[in-house]
């Protein structure tokens, strides 16, 4: 079940987020989104999401002599991963508080 | 990761995609030493990509040029059925007496087939004369051959066509094994010359104002050659209906596949010639 739920991971949301810091190329985020998210990310995936972010100007490409290219998160993109953020914590702090009450859960 | 293995997977997405992200998937796939599964993933998305391509990555000139070709083929196919279905109705007197809608079938096919072309030969003239130009100037020979076809293939075509009505015509006219040979001889004339312009485009990929009014006019023209298509399935339907003493020509089977050709013809031209005009209508 936990496996199931973990497909529901946003893959442009994630990216958004290991790129809130500092800007990476795309093995770097793969690597800091299963590292700190624990959600493996394929090429194929990844660069569909790249694509996608690109095009809607929440992420930029910067200036690179390597194929390597890194990518940067803009002012749009800062403020939607903000506002997401926001969301997915309400929706977090309803579903702990929810769980204490029925099963005495303490959280992870 | 084999990198042919990479590649071929690469090679499904669109080019302005490839052009674009390749090297950076390639880049990531060295670096992660992806197996069969990232290249199986990698090939998978590739779908939506031709389907839903980014936004940033349109090549407009590129798919004014694509639609143009393939308008051109499939709009010369829906004019050759037209023109059978000329040959075989009115050009014979055919009417059906009470159902108007017949002649009035007619005289829509004709004023709206003679638009059509008008639209499609006015706006189109400028690209040709333009390419026919910068082939001539750049000597390229099989480029000015290719967009020389659209006179020399009618041409051909009725030149061949006198000789063999006078060689194999009776008083009237010629069997119908004949009929079928010049209707077949017919509609590949009409795939080359249509097929020329084609070829012309992708390999002098010309851009600008002329590009957009020919591509412009292909809608146009096109949106008009759909009300032919319908005049065609209206009088079909209502000769086989109500006129199967001209049985024969209007056999239902045989009345049933042309219309599924006509239909399937002004769907493809109509669509082709659409997703031009958004893209020569739409602002950079």
């Amino acid at each position: 079940m936990t496996d199931r739920l973990d497909r529901w991971a946003d893959p442009p949301l994630l990216v958004l987020a290991s790129l809130a810091d500092e800007p990476k190329h795309g093995y770097a985020i793969t690597q800091d989104v299963a590292e700190t998210m624990g959600v493996r990310l394929s090429a194929g995936t990844l660069y569909a999401v790249i694509a996608r972010l690109e095009a809607r100007g929440l992420i930029e490409p910067l200036e690179s002599d390597d194929r390597r290219r890194p990518y940067r998160i803009t002012m749009a993109g800062a403020e939607a991963l903000a506002q997401q953020s926001e969301r997915m914590s309400k929706v977090a702090s309803v579903a702990r508080e929810r769980l204490s009450t029925r099963l005495g859960w303490a959280g992870a | 990761m084999r990198p042919p293995l990479a590649r071929a997977a690469l090679a499904l997405y669109p080019p302005s995609w490839r052009a674009r992200y390749g090297d950076e998937v390639l880049a990531l796939l060295d670096d992660s030493g992806g197996g069969p599964a990232a290249v199986a993933s990698l090939a998978w998305r590739a779908l939506p990509a031709w389907f839903c391509p980014p936004r940033h990555l349109h090549d407009r000139p590129a798919r004014m040029r694509a639609s143009l070709a393939t308008a051109l083929i499939s709009s010369s196919m829906l004019a050759g059925l037209g023109l059978v279905f000329a040959q075989l109705t009115q050009l014979q007197g055919i009417t059906v007496p009470g159902h108007l809608q017949v002649r009035w079938a007619y005289a829509v096919f004709d004023v709206t087939l003679a638009i059509s072309a008008l639209v499609a030969g006015l706006g189109g003239l400028p690209l040709w004369l333009l390419m026919l130009r910068q082939a001539w100037r750049e000597q390229r020979t099989r480029v000015t051959v290719y967009l020389l076809l659209p006179v020399i293939a009618p041409v051909t075509y009725l030149a061949g066509l006198i000789v063999t009505v006078r060689l194999v015509g009776g008083a009237s006219g010629v069997s119908q094994g004949w009929f079928g040979v010049i209707t077949l001889a017919g509609f590949a004339a009409a795939a080359t010359a249509a097929a020329g312009p084609g070829l012309a485009l992708r390999g002098l990929q010309p851009r600008g104002p002329a590009l957009r009014l020919a591509a412009t006019a292909a809608g146009v023209s096109a949106a008009v050659m759909a009300v032919a298509a319908v005049a065609i399935v209206v009088a079909v339907t209502s000769l086989n209906l109500w006129a199967r003493q001209f049985a024969g020509y209007h056999d239902g089977t045989l009345s049933g596949i042309y219309l599924a050709l006509v239909l399937g013809a002004a769907i493809v031209t109509t669509v082709s010639a659409a997703r031009g005009t958004r893209a020569a209508l739409t602002q950079p």
